[in-house]
């Protein structure tokens, strides 16, 4: 008895405030990732429809894509659907995060839950990798801006 | 004895929500917690990198500049509610703080909420801006 009540004590749970914070929470969540899949199909579909003309035209119109434009279309065109790829991985768990975290909540069902906040932690994840291969393409223009810089005065 | 036993009604009372953060949601949420707190400060140091980049860039215009300062500012605005998420969620987890832990859900609430109405803001200026270009479609075919 006494080891259940420290066990209780010991325990955090989810109390009402944290369950309607996180139910509008997850409405948001899945608002962003509904609209997120929409784009992405959208994007998946103008890249089967005009695949080869944007993979041409797109490093020229594009800055930073430059060095795309030595590249076969066929290898933009794969780069593309793997950006996209991840995109949608991204989204998805996402939307498996609003989905299952609210099934958790309305249904009182712990592993449900526990996944919706696992499909958190995965889209954090990658989201962190995103933003640390952002800070360095970021420290990259720099230092070519240093360069440039030096090269004309 | 007596004093020890607790009426179910009371009990449901306090946990209206039967859910527990047991040991693996809790590792779970601080690991969600931990990158988003990554991302943020990758994301706030790639600030002030294009504020500098913006103003040493020998190219840049005042319009870019001032383009860079309002992307800096929104970006720095909606991460500052994620990075308070993770600070808080994490305090919370580590301090079995459930207080704590909804202070971070709160600003999680906040971040995906701004998130959403940039996005719906963005949708509604790009519609307009296909109804625009449709509409001036239509008036060049007429002439």
């Amino acid at each position: 008895m006494e080891n259940s009540q420290e066990q209780s004590l010991l325990q955090m749970n989810l109390d009402y405030d944290g369950g309607h914070i996180l139910h509008e929470t997850v409405r948001w969540s899945r608002f962003l990732s509904i609209v997120g899949i929409i784009a992405i199909s959208l994007m998946v579909l103008v890249l089967a429809l005009a695949g080869t003309a944007l993979a041409a035209v797109l490093p020229a119109l594009a800055s930073g894509l430059e060095a795309l434009a030595g590249l076969g279309t066929s290898i933009v065109v794969l780069i593309f659907l793997v950006i996209f790829a991840i995109l949608g991985f991204t989204v998805f768990m996402l939307y498996r995060f609003s989905v299952l975290t609210r099934r958790g909540i309305d249904r009182q069902d712990q592993a449900a839950f526990t996944e919706g906040i696992k499909c958190l932690k995965i889209y954090f994840i990658i989201g962190g990798i995103f933003a640390i291969l952002g800070l360095l393409g970021n420290f990259a223009s720099l230092v070519s801006i240093f360069l440039l810089t030096r090269i004309h005065p | 004895m007596e004093e020890q036993q607790i009426s179910p009604v009371s009990q449901d009372l306090d946990n209206f929500f039967n859910i527990a953060f047991d040991g693996v949601t809790r590792a779970q949420l601080r690991q969600a917690a931990v990158w988003a707190k990554i991302s943020t400060i990758c994301a706030f140091i790639g600030y002030g990198v294009t504020l500098i980049v913006a103003f040493i860039n020998q190219f840049s215009t005042s319009a870019s500049i001032l383009g860079a300062f309002v992307v800096v500012a929104l970006g720095s605005w909606v991460n500052y509610f994620l990075y308070r998420f993770a600070v808080s969620t994490i305090r919370g987890i580590d301090s079995m703080d459930s207080v704590k832990a909804n202070e971070g859900f709160n600003n999680l609430r906040t971040y995906f909420k701004i998130l959403g109405i940039c996005l719906i803001i963005g949708l509604c200026l790009a519609a307009l801006g296909v109804l625009g270009f449709l509409a001036s479609l239509g008036a060049a075919s007429r002439y």
